[in-house]
């Protein structure tokens, strides 16, 4: 599945990466596989108040989260940390990695800002894959209404064939042809042309 | 209508990953699988001990607060499974979970939920390990008991994203 170069070098051992999870072992694991991809420096947080406390002291260039940390929530915690504003942290890269995904916390976990989700089990190379996407995501942040974050669109090139979409500005029927002839040159540059009007 | 603002904050991480040194892809996915094993036994001794308490909770009487405690439980099961290639016993625990989540208060559910747990003690018996033809059978037993439970995400996102 991978579209990992073997041969391609990747260098993490300056970074500092916090890791919020629910057990000490699931930590533990993702600890392990970190210190494999040459990361020398990681803290582990199994709750998240402990997280938040250690967010406001230390700065971190990646953050790995599963929001069903006990003593507090996932969510709002990425949430606050994003709408805190205060740097570096609240501008880092965030991973939001979730086991089995409840009906009900669909919505919440697209509104937390993280910048990508991993489905749970992890695998040491779907983790490099995300972490390196991360790294290289482009999308601008945005903020709007409640939201800061990654902007959250895609390239957006329709619904799927054969499937009525997802979005509700998704069109169901197909467009068909233009029924009237194409501008032309003169048309098109006199929509740009500054006009004096006369009311 | 809200005021939308963007801007480009700076991505330390892209830096880091770029500066000379480190490690081909191919040597950190290794190393990676070696860290791992380094942790294998007491990662197997935590997930048996969660497997207890699945068994405990589940002789309770049957409550919210039982049922959430056995979701996040059985959650764990199927993260940390599956991170040692446990693919099965992973696939039961979401299995349960997704028991658990309906909310369904059909007669069977205690049946259910008691079959989901004796089927992750089988499966992490020794003689399993090596039979991945009876662990096979095993999962695709419990699979049509969960398949009308399950509710597909097909909620229409709002337009939000326009944002």
């Amino acid at each position: 599945m991978s579209d990992l170069d073997p041969k391609a070098r990747v260098n993490l051992s300056k970074a500092v990466v916090l890791i919020v999870e629910t057990t000490k072992h699931a930590a533990e694991m993702l600890g392990q596989i970190l210190k494999g991809f040459g990361v020398l420096e990681t803290h582990r947080c199994v709750s998240a108040a402990e997280a938040e406390k250690l967010l406001k002291s230390k700065a971190f260039d990646l953050i790995l989260v599963d929001p069903d940390v006990k003593e507090g929530d996932g969510y709002a915690l990425l949430r606050n940390l994003r709408a805190s504003m205060v740097e570096p942290n609240c501008f880092a890269p965030i991973i939001l990695m979730s086991g089995h995904a409840r009906v009900s916390k669909v919505k919440q976990a697209r509104d937390t800002g993280a910048n990508f989700f991993v489905s749970k089990p992890i695998a040491p190379n779907v983790l490099l894959e995300r972490i390196l996407w991360v790294a290289r995501d482009k999308r601008p942040f945005v903020e709007a209404g409640k939201y800061i974050g990654p902007d959250r669109r895609f390239k957006f090139e329709g619904p799927p064939p054969d499937s009525d979409g997802r979005r509700n500005s998704d069109l169901k029927d197909p467009l068909g042809d233009a029924f009237d002839p194409n501008m032309s040159q003169n048309e098109i540059d006199d929509l740009m042309k500054p006009q004096r009007v006369i009311v | 209508m809200s005021v939308v603002r963007r801007f480009r904050p700076e991505n330390r991480l892209a830096k880091l990953i770029a500066t000379p040194g480190g490690v081909t892809i191919a040597d950190a996915l290794q190393q990676a699988s070696v860290e791992l094993e380094s942790i294998r036994e007491s990662c197997m001794d935590a997930l048996d001990e969660k497997l207890r308490l699945l068994t405990l909770l589940n002789a309770e009487p049957t409550t919210p607060a039982r049922d959430e405690s056995m979701y996040y439980i059985s959650n764990e099961v199927f993260g940390e499974a599956g991170v040692f290639g446990l693919e099965e016993l992973s696939s039961v625990a979401y299995s349960l979970c997704t028991m658990l989540d309906a909310g369904e208060r059909a007669p069977t559910r205690g049946a259910i939920i008691r079959v989901h747990i004796e089927a992750m003690r089988a499966l992490r018996h020794p003689d399993m390990a090596g039979d991945k033809t009876a662990r096979a059978a095993v999962l695709a037993g419990l699979r049509g008991l969960t398949a009308r439970y399950a509710q597909p995400v097909d909620e229409p996102l709002d337009d939000e994203l326009s944002t």
